[in-house]
């Protein structure tokens, strides 16, 4: 149950950035979450909206943004979209691969009132 | 209003793991963040390696449990330093939780530190603690196929450690088939098999341990 720590984070680093803007009440954050991370959105969703409770944030839509696995061939370059864990180039079928998405967890943004 | 933030959302956890790190770093101390599901073996291979590193590297231990502190007792008999960390609820070590054990440990006393993670496949991989490297064990009584279903632990580890080894006839544990599961998911991963019941690969687990410790300080 990661996503306790996780939605208090979100919780923490949204309202912050609120205040100092100055707004009164958050209405929707908006999240980009990589399918490695094995984070699970209803979970996270349950989570952020029992923190948010009686908060700045309490009501606020949680909006995700789900990212694929990503990998760049460390021999011909090439970007392509990792499925089932297959980390070969399509191209040069190179095993040298980096990953280059799919491990994201950022906060993108904010809509306040 | 829309307001830009573009922070990650660990960004908290993270900073206080570099903190973590660099207070390690200056204790000349190598850190191990080991990882597993319950049961797989994490204090029997702190035992073993307990013993295999008399002599050679002084080790440390920081134990999370959710409850007792069986771990740390188990550990006693090995004198070494050891600090028990009950998390309560929590089901993985952050690095808040590390930091707060930092003052009950002299930490000049120590080569190695293995920060034993709380039992679970899931949650200790999201957080960095101020690790060097992080270690895992998969027992073959778990099934082959886990690297698959949890990819972030087996990704964010250097090293995977496939325990009971020993045991391998009794189940239907496809070792080739874990392996390259694992590789699938993270192509550098380094492997091996080991038993802390009967001793087998211990020796090279040392060796991994000493060789990183080299690496990162320029002798033993």
């Amino acid at each position: 149950m990661h996503e306790m720590a996780i939605a208090r984070s979100i919780l923490d680093i949204a309202i912050a950035a609120t205040e100092k803007e100055g707004a009164q009440r958050i209405t929707r954050v908006n999240v980009v979450v990589g399918e490695l991370r094995g984070i699970v959105p209803l979970q996270l969703t349950f989570c952020f909206g029992l923190l948010a409770e009686n908060t700045i944030a309490s009501g606020a839509h949680l909006n995700f943004e789900i990212t694929p696995v990503q990998g760049r061939c460390g021999k011909c370059d090439e970007t392509f979209l990792v499925e089932d864990y297959r980390y070969i180039c399509p191209k040069c079928h190179g095993a040298d691969i980096q990953t280059v998405g799919g491990t994201e967890l950022r906060l993108r943004d904010i809509e306040v009132e | 209003m829309k307001i830009s933030v573009m922070t990650d959302i660990l960004e908290a956890n993270d900073r206080i793991a570099a903190v973590n790190r660099e207070i390690f770093d200056s204790h000349r101390n190598l850190v191990i963040n080991l990882m597993s599901s319950p049961g797989a073996g994490k204090t029997s291979l702190l035992e073993r390696t307990g013993d295999a590193l008399r002599g050679k590297l002084r080790l440390g231990v920081i134990a999370g449990d959710i409850e007792t502190t069986r771990d740390a007792e188990r550990l006693e008999r090995y004198q070494l330093p050891v600090v028990q960390l009950t998390t309560g609820t929590a089901c993985h070590l952050d690095a808040n939780m590390i930091a707060s054990a930092l003052p009950h440990l002299d930490l000049s006393q120590i080569d190695v530190l293995i920060i034993e993670n709380v039992g679970n496949l899931v949650c200790p991989a999201e957080f960095r603690v101020g690790e060097d490297f992080k270690v895992m064990i998969l027992s073959v009584a778990e099934g082959d196929e886990k690297p698959l279903k949890y990819p972030l632990m087996f990704r964010e580890s250097a090293l995977l450690l496939i325990n009971k080894i020993d045991l391998l006839q009794h189940t239907n544990f496809n070792l080739e088939e874990a392996k390259a599961n694992a590789r699938r998911v993270n192509p550098d991963l380094e492997i091996m098999d080991i038993s802390c019941t009967t001793g087998q690969g211990i020796e090279d687990w040392i060796s991994w341990l000493s060789q990183r410790y080299q690496r990162k300080f320029g002798e033993t």
